[in-house]
């Protein structure tokens, strides 16, 4: 049995494609009548156009309105661009590490309390970046409880979390769970008999996890760093409260102060060429993950049960290593939340008399809480649902079949992660007037799809690029057509990844803030808004309050979801 | 779309008003002392806060209450995203802006956005915050002050001169003038002011003041002693104290700088009797009390100051010229980021 399961795993992807089409008694599937692929390939890349090409185009359109290439070789850009660029690499390189080693440790091995660290370990996906960075402030801020004792035993401060290493520590910090959903979402394909075959040979746990398991996970590893990796070069909140303090700029901060300032004349075409030029550099990202993927292994489904890796003597101190590490990104701001959302607020001591419920009563009861979870709760239901549709549709059929067309598709979905929402969402109010959707809510569920369907096509392009056509192949053998092979035997596949994709873009939405904040209608609200609002308002500890409620409703949520399916 | 509908609606209830008019001998008096108005609906954008915002709407809608108000709120860069997308594709979809600072507004009406009005009661208030071409009218008085944690700092520092001691020395966190329009225009203030100026701002810049996004983190991090003393805007202290934070506010001897939270009026405004009705209330006495109460400090004398707060004539403040000012802002900003980098 796994002497078979080797031999596939010999058969290189392109051996595996090139057969088909040509293997004798088969029709070829030249230019007759469109079939259902045919359709479907048509119907996702007009789903595309309107979602993405569209917002694209207008972001382009709008920077060549004006010539202001000369901008970008001045020297805060080109500084912003470089920071922006070794941020990104730097944060998603640990990203996928720690979230690769997390999903290993919490899938495949016997670590004690898996289930409940892998839930928590996804907290941060549900609190709100510039809610996340306030608490870590608190944390590792210059006067934090940590740096003054550190400061008053050895003289100085321990780690201050200003400037650029905490912004890429803080990316990593928000950004690895993605990683960690991603590999998850492969290893669940790859089968344990290889391992079993590696470890009956004689090799030891960990040299058949690191000479069989990773380099089959690499398609794995590598779409969720390029995933990560250009949608940091878009994040705003981070760098703009970790960053600046320290003169740290990215070329997003550095988009909204053209927009604020008014030190520029043509403030949208600034900003519009900024956007073209992050497209760009996410394109030479696109081309560098192309390359180094060209050669791919390829794996049979498993059928097997995972077995898990047993830790052995390592165990004790594997378990309390991840426990620690899980617990400091993880509860340490979660409990700071809670202090704040108890107390009155900022600056008041934490004893006993001092606690209040006053704020989490508040957040629950103020009006922008209440129509904000069910306009957000909606808008990231169908966000996720249809990013799914989308990106099991568009993953599947680009890793799946062979067309010239693949390539642009998959990099078309790809793109608009790079670019920061608020480009994306001006480019949106520039089209809403003309479609008619100009003060709906449907016009946020839009950009929410341009922005978030990449996670979706990501997760499902990852694992079923390293499976071979064998399946298809028989189906159609049997008699099935394209469009049902496709159906039957690939989505199937590739529907585990599609619903952790799925949760993806609903957790990302449900608190999405800067698409939502400019994109509302008069009067309307979202749940990442009303979390804004309350601290413009001032009312920070409220804020606190309403952050922690999504984080322990999403998390419950969260764990429901994921008990349901096994 | 919304606009067609608008007006059709107007029309109609237009029209049935004037047929109403013709029985209406009974019919009790307006509410107030404002003649009541046509129905019409016009939409806000504004800065403020949403609880302010919406406590704004409902005092305005006890005068007219035939005047419904949607607000769009967000931060001033994000109004002013939309305003400069909603240009690009057609007319500016908001009737009133209530925001920002005057430079902004001064853009606005250079470019004919606006439209020319000077609000009834026009010489109840202070001549400083009406703009004499009438594009727009300052509604508060936002001074930047000094704030200090009182748990931590027993000495308040009564002056900016004393911010340069080398006792508070990491001790400092101020807002960034690339994010906070107030913090731009402070700083263009305190390098024209002959007592401050440049020498002031580098000895200010040698004691290494943290730069925080905007001016709520600011006045959070004081609150919670992250750094003890602040540049910040005065009525966050005063709520956040109000709250039961140790924190309060210090109006420096020199004089405060301050912004005036403008509103102004669309000239694409499809009602605008409704918008002159709205910007009246601001600055009307009505209008006036509920921004005290919601801790600003006003900008007419006969409806007192916020409680905790000084009265208007013990407040040394700076007006500079805002030609001045504005033609010296970019330049400030500039020489602001040289010398904290």
């Amino acid at each position: 049995m796994s002497a078979t399961r080797s031999n596939t795993l010999a058969g290189s992807a392109d051996s595996g494609r090139t057969r088909k089409g040509v293997r004798p008694g088969q029709p070829e599937p030249g230019r007759r009548r469109p079939d259902g692929v045919t359709i479907t390939r048509t119907l996702l890349w007009l789903a595309c156009l309107a979602l993405v090409v569209v917002p694209l185009g207008t972001v382009l359109a709008l920077a060549a309105g004006g010539n202001h290439l000369a901008l970008l070789l001045e020297g805060d850009v080109l500084e912003a661009g470089v920071n922006s660029l070794v941020s990104a690499v730097l944060s998603a390189a640990g990203a996928v590490v720690v979230g690769s080693a997390l999903a290993i440790l919490f899938d495949r091995t016997d670590l004690p309390g898996r289930r409940v660290f892998r839930l928590l370990a996804l907290s941060p996906l549900l609190v709100p970046p510039f809610v996340g960075a306030i608490a870590w402030i608190g944390i590792a801020g210059p006067t934090s409880p940590v740096n003054l004792w550190w400061r008053d035993e050895f003289g100085g401060p321990l780690w201050i979390i200003y400037g650029g290493d905490g912004v890429v520590f803080l990316l990593i910090v928000h950004s690895y769970p993605i990683a960690m959903l991603v590999v998850s979402a492969a290893l669940r394909r790859i089968p344990t008999d290889l391992e079993h075959a590696a470890r009956i040979g004689g090799a030891s746990a960990l040299r058949a996890l690191v000479n069989i398991t990773l380099p089959l996970l690499r398609p794995a590893l590598l779409s969720s760093f390029t995933l990560i990796a250009v949608s940091n070069l878009a994040d705003f909140g981070i760098p703009s409260i970790i960053g600046l303090p320290e003169r740290f700029v990215t070329l997003s901060t550095l988009v909204y102060r053209y927009i604020q300032s008014g030190t520029v004349d043509r403030p949208l075409e600034v900003v519009a060429t900024i956007g073209a030029v992050l497209l760009v550099v996410a394109l030479a990202a696109l081309v560098l993950d192309l390359v180094a993927s060209r050669r791919r292994w390829e794996l049979d489904s498993s059928t097997s049960t995972p077995q898990r890796l047993p830790l052995g003597r390592g165990r004790v101190v594997v378990a309390v290593l991840t426990w620690t590490f899980v617990l400091t990104i993880t509860v340490l701001p979660l409990l700071a939340l809670l202090s704040q959302s108890l107390l009155p607020a900022p600056g008041v001591p934490l004893t006993l008399e001092n606690l209040t419920l006053d704020n989490i009563t508040r957040a629950v009861t103020a009006r922008g809480t209440v129509t904000g979870a069910t306009t957000s709760i909606m808008l990231a239901t169908l966000a996720g649902l249809i990013c799914g549709v989308l990106g099991l549709g568009i993953g599947t059929l680009v890793t799946r079949t062979k067309a010239r067309d693949n390539r642009a598709l998959h990099a078309l979905a790809i793109l608009p992660q790079a670019i920061p929402g608020l480009v994306i969402a001006v480019a949106w109010l520039v089209i809403a007037p003309r479609i008619g959707l100009f003060n709906t809510p449907w016009l946020i569920l839009c950009a929410y799809i341009t922005s978030f369907v990449a996670l979706v096509v990501q997760a499902v392009a990852a694992p079923l690029s390293a499976t071979p056509l064998t399946a298809e192949e028989a189906a159609r053998a049997s008699g099935a057509t394209r469009l049902r092979a496709l159906v039957d035997i690939s989505c199937r596949m590739a529907i585990p990844a599609a619903v952790s994709g799925t949760v993806l873009v609903a957790l990302t939405a449900v608190r999405e803030l800067t698409l939502s904040v400019l994109l509302l209608s008069p009067g309307a609200q979202t749940l990442g808004v009303a979390i804004f609002n309350l601290q413009q308002a001032g009312s920070y500890n409220t804020a606190s309050a309403l952050s922690l409620i999504i984080t322990i409703v999403g998390l419950a949520g969260l764990g429901f979801a994921a008990r349901s399916p096994r | 779309m919304t606009r067609i509908t608008r007006t059709t609606a107007v029309s109609a209830l237009a029209l049935s008003t004037i047929l109403l008019a013709g029985c209406s001998a009974a019919e009790p008096a307006a509410p107030a002392t404002d003649d009541a108005l046509e129905p019409a609906t016009i939409t806000l954008y504004t800065s403020e806060p949403q609880e302010k915002a919406d406590a704004l709407v409902a005092a305005f809608n006890e005068v007219h209450p035939e005047v419904t108000v949607e607000v769009f709120r967000a931060g001033t860069g994000d109004l002013t995203a939309r305003i400069e997308a909603e240009r690009t594709s057609g007319d500016v979809q908001a009737d009133v802006l209530l925001a920002a600072d005057s430079g902004t507004f001064e853009d606005y009406a250079a470019e004919d956005l606006l439209l020319q009005y000077s609000p009834a009661d026009v010489d109840a208030l202070n001549p400083d915050v009406v703009d004499p071409d009438g594009y727009y009218t300052g509604t508060r008085i936002i001074p930047t002050v000094i704030a200090y944690n009182t748990g931590m700092i027993d000495d308040a520092p009564t002056s900016w001169v004393e911010l340069t001691n080398a006792e508070y020395s990491g001790q400092i966190v101020m807002p960034n003038p690339d994010v906070s329009g107030a913090a731009a225009y402070n700083a263009a203030v305190w390098l024209a002011e002959p007592e401050l100026g440049e020498a002031w701002l580098t000895e200010l810049a040698a004691n290494e003041p943290v730069i925080a996004d905007s001016n709520g983190p600011v006045a959070q991090a004081i609150a919670a002693g992250t750094q003890p003393v602040g540049i910040v805007v005065d009525y966050l202290v005063r709520e956040l104290a109000a709250q039961g934070s140790p924190i309060a506010v210090s109006y420096p001897t020199e004089g405060v700088p301050y912004v005036s939270q403008p509103v102004g009026i669309f000239a694409s405004t499809d009602a605008q009797a409704a918008s002159e009705a709205f910007v009246d209330f601001l600055v009307s006495e009505e209008g006036q009390k509920l921004a005290v109460e919601q801790s600003y400090l006003p900008v007419r004398s006969d409806v007192g100051t916020p409680e905790g707060a000084p009265s208007m004539d013990d407040i040394a403040v700076l007006s500079p010229d805002l030609e001045t000012i504005r033609s010296t802002q970019d330049a400030a900003v500039a020489k602001f980021n040289e010398l904290f980098s």
